[in-house]
């Protein structure tokens, strides 16, 4: 334990060279910039970036992509909260309580900073635990094989449960809509082509960035154009940090759920394939069954804290398997090792023996950037809300520009916004009947990850059931999703039996 | 001064170049490049084949072999690859097909067959720089201690897992069951996106064996993390590899091997001055000491270049072996 404290503490004295400093800064700004663009996430940052590290000495080069990639996390909230578009799958939960925050309730610079100060908390939690037991975090997340990670997802697809909205129909439909969308394409054991439709673009599926673009934020930009005409309510006066001070009792609401978010978004984060986004759906999940002061998807605090502080837990639980087995937990992860492979380290399990200075210098970086960006994310706070006063009629070009760079850039193709744009008006008919569009979006990220471990554990155990029950990690969470699913059934029993009071 | 002189003669190459396009592609002047060159990689940034890709780029760009020119790569990982490889076969005649290349093995090319209509023919292969092979490998706490145990339990009726990548190690694998004689029921694959993928659930105990090539396993053999237990080829490997048996050591089997070749290849409609060019540009990674330390021996693959009328020869044959193989 103190021999960890100490490493970090040489960690730090490697980091505190002007050089890396100003690497941390250069990184943490980039990061900000790139996160806050829809659609180009940290996958195509840290891509873009890697080659123009080749000339640097690697630990410089690690720590500055380090920052980027952690600064990203802030940066994805960012047009989530203030136009409604999420730029990257963990954003879509922070879109449900941080966008009416900022639009109905008028508090927009309040709920930037409710978001920056839970990503704060969040990553700190993330990275003490990072500190202390990296290699012990790493080899529980290999605990988590094809049976273990089924069950987990099918307790968090019941999480879903409580976005139908009024309509459980509607909901339920569009939940089995997602799921049927995001099984096309190339099936991803067998490589057999699945409703390709004899189109090669079709071959590699829907795009989740450009469909998510479409369904959340080009929908909005359709629906604007029959508003645009209507003045901005939103006048956004002073434009000061002061006047996006949350209050104390703010504070205090957004403390216990970032907590809690931080620990558990830490763990879901190491968890092989798993990543920020599940970690941020489940923070806010799990917030669900505590007690928030509005109920969630109002606008309530509570919501935005705990699924910011998820991610940002995630992304620096995400490095455990990284750095104490090479294996990257996610798309960015995986450049990531491609750089430390060119700048001539071999990630894996020697890393921290063979490269001491190296591992902790970017577990130190890690600390200094979560600081700087939350500084460089609450200074330019004011800036930032001033967007919510530009007036309607300019806003759908800038959005709609917006929207089309962003799904262009996930793949480099005219593809991307095509199904941008046919998602948006697909999102915008669906919404305007009636139906809640993010149940679509949830099953649509949970889908093919669900698919994948459930068939892995079907060829391990056969086809045969038993082997969720067989697992002791796997039964726990069969448990709590038999216990979640019968619950509703179970208090109806219990009211109407006088044994337990009605809500 | 010398820069500009060079830059005259590009800028005069640049000008000639489409004249001479329109005229006959069969004109003898020798090609040199005279602008940005595309290079296209079908999958994403990191992985084995960009890693390939920038390998070779960081040479030709340190032994200035293309002119002074920078390479753009190009990450396209639309439908499987799929979009990239038809982008690049459908670039047209002129300047454009002479700048643009596209990384291309084994494991882009069978999937191409199977899936789309697109052929080998559309293309003009520029060279196959080197043949990486397989292994199985085993976890430091698996139940089994080496490959003699597994082949026992195999006869014995016993069900075994082996996790891998997909591509190259599908078909390995087809081959090693097709050879043990065994049903694709009891020793069952399990596709994962990558090997990285397939090695957590080894070393987690979810599975019992993993195939891989020796890059993605290399530092897990060093810290005892992974043992190799079968070398999927027709001799032993070296180094740290050297302790796993061919198949043919263990028992009344043949070798199984799968040759994965690493290659390269530009649109159907480039000159044949330009595929000269590129050719031989890619001899001289090929015989450049950086190439054997920097990629051939850290990752151990087995060097074998091929200029492009032999690449063109060898991926033909691969391409109707395999084309035989899916009944197509």
């Amino acid at each position: 334990m103190m021999n960890n404290v100490s490493m970090l503490f040489s960690g730090f004295a490697v980091l505190f060279t002007f050089q890396n400093i100003l690497a941390t800064i250069f990184g943490a700004v980039l990061g900000l910039l790139v996160g806050a663009m829809p659609g180009i996430g940290s996958l195509a940052g840290v891509a873009l970036l890697l080659p123009l590290t080749f000339k640097f000495n690697p630990t410089t080069a690690i720590i500055m992509l380090g920052a980027l990639y952690y600064a990203n996390m802030y940066g994805g909230a960012f047009s989530s909260i203030l136009i409604g578009i999420p730029g990257d799958g963990p954003a879509v939960m922070t879109m449900l309580d941080g966008f009416p925050m900022a639009t109905k309730k008028n508090r927009p610079g309040q709920a930037l900073l409710t978001s920056n100060l839970s990503s704060f908390i969040g990553g700190i939690i993330g990275m003490i635990i990072l500190t202390f037991m990296g290699p012990l975090l790493a080899e529980f997340g290999l605990k988590f094989g094809p049976a273990e990670m089924t069950a987990l997802l099918l307790v968090a697809m019941t999480s879903i449960g409580w976005l139908v909205g009024e309509n459980p129909t509607k909901g339920i439909l569009l939940t089995a809509f997602g799921i049927l969308l995001a099984s096309m394409g190339m099936d991803t054991l067998s490589g057999m082509p699945r409703y390709d439709f004899g189109s090669i673009y079709l071959l590699g599926g829907v795009p989740f960035v450009p469909f998510v673009i479409g369904v959340v934020g080009f929908s909005q930009v359709i629906r604007l154009m029959g508003e645009r005409h209507e003045e901005t309510k939103l006048v956004v006066e002073k434009l000061s940090i002061k006047n996006s001070m949350i209050t104390l009792h703010d504070l205090k609401r957004l403390l216990p759920p970032a907590i809690r978010s931080g620990v558990m978004g830490t763990f879901v984060g190491v968890l092989p394939g798993a990543g920020a986004t599940t970690a941020a759906f489940m923070g806010y999940a799990v917030q669900k069954s505590f007690k928030s002061e509005e109920p969630l998807g109002t606008g309530a605090i509570e919501g935005i804290a705990a699924c910011e502080a998820a991610n940002n837990a995630a992304a620096a639980g995400a490095f455990a398997p990284l750095l104490a087995l090479g294996i990257p937990g996610s798309g960015t992860g995986a450049v990531l090792l491609g750089g430390l492979m060119m700048w001539g380290l071999n990630p894996g399990p020697l890393l921290f023996t063979s490269s001491p200075e190296f591992a902790w210098g970017l577990i130190a970086s890690l600390f200094l950037a979560n600081l700087i960006t939350l500084m460089i994310s609450w200074g330019v706070i004011p800036f930032l809300v001033k967007i919510l006063s530009v007036p309607t009629r300019l806003m759908i070009p800038i959005i709609t520009v917006v929207c089309i760079v962003g799904s262009y850039s996930t793949s480099n193709s005219m593809y991307g916004v095509l199904i941008m744009f046919i998602s948006g008006v697909l999102g915008f008919i669906l919404s305007e009947t009636g139906y809640n569009t993010a149940p679509a979006v949830l099953s649509f990220v949970l889908a093919p990850l669900l698919e994948s471990n459930m068939r892995k554990a079907f060829i391990i155990s056969r086809g045969s059931l038993s082997i969720f029950v067989e697992k002791p990690i796997s039964l726990v969470f069969i448990i709590i999703l038999v216990i979640t699913i019968l619950f509703p059934l179970i208090r109806l029993a219990l009211v109407k039996f006088g044994v337990m009071k009605k809500k | 001064m010398k820069k500009n002189v060079l830059l005259a003669i590009v800028l005069l190459v640049a000008l000639v170049m489409p004249v001479m396009a329109q005229g006959s592609s069969e004109s003898s002047g020798a090609f040199a490049p005279s602008k940005d060159i595309e290079w296209f990689v079908t999958s994403s940034p990191g992985g084995g084949s960009d890693i390939y890709t920038r390998s070779i780029e960081k040479i030709m760009t340190q032994y200035n072999l293309v002119n002074g020119k920078t390479f753009l790569v190009m990450n396209k990982t639309d439908g499987g690859g799929e979009v990239g490889r038809l982008q690049v076969s459908r670039v047209g005649a002129g300047n454009n097909a002479n700048h643009t290349l596209l990384t291309f093995n084994s494991g882009d090319h069978d999937p191409m067959l199977r899936n789309t209509a697109n052929r080998i023919a559309n293309f003009t292969p520029i060279a196959v720089m080197a043949v990486d092979k397989q292994l199985l490998f085993i976890g430091e706490h698996s139940k089994y201690k080496d490959w003699a145990e597994i082949l026992t339990a195999i006869n014995a009726g016993k069900n075994i897992v082996i996790a891998g990548s997909k591509g190259d190690d599908i078909l390995t694998y087809g081959l090693l069951i097709e050879e043990l004689g065994v049903s694709e029921n009891q020793v069952s694959f399990i596709t994962n996106d990558a090997t990285s993928d397939a090695i957590t659930s080894v070393l987690g105990g979810h599975v019992d064996l993993v195939l891989g090539k020796p890059a993605a396993a290399d530092q897990y053999v060093e810290a005892g993390k992974l043992i190799p237990v079968l070398a999927l080829s027709t001799s032993r490997f070296t180094g740290n590899l050297a302790g796993a048996p061919t198949l043919s050591e263990t028992g009344p089997y043949k070798d199984v091997e799968n040759a994965i070749w690493r290659g390269v290849v530009a649109p159907g409609a480039m000159s044949d001055a330009a595929a000269e060019f590129w050719s031989n540009a890619f001899k001289a990674v090929a015989e450049s000491p950086e190439w054997k330390r920097d990629y051939i021996d850290k990752y151990k693959l087995v060097p074998e270049f091929k200029d492009w009328k032999e690449a063109k020869a060898y991926m033909e044959e691969f391409e109707r072996t395999t084309l035989q193989a899916i009944g197509k």
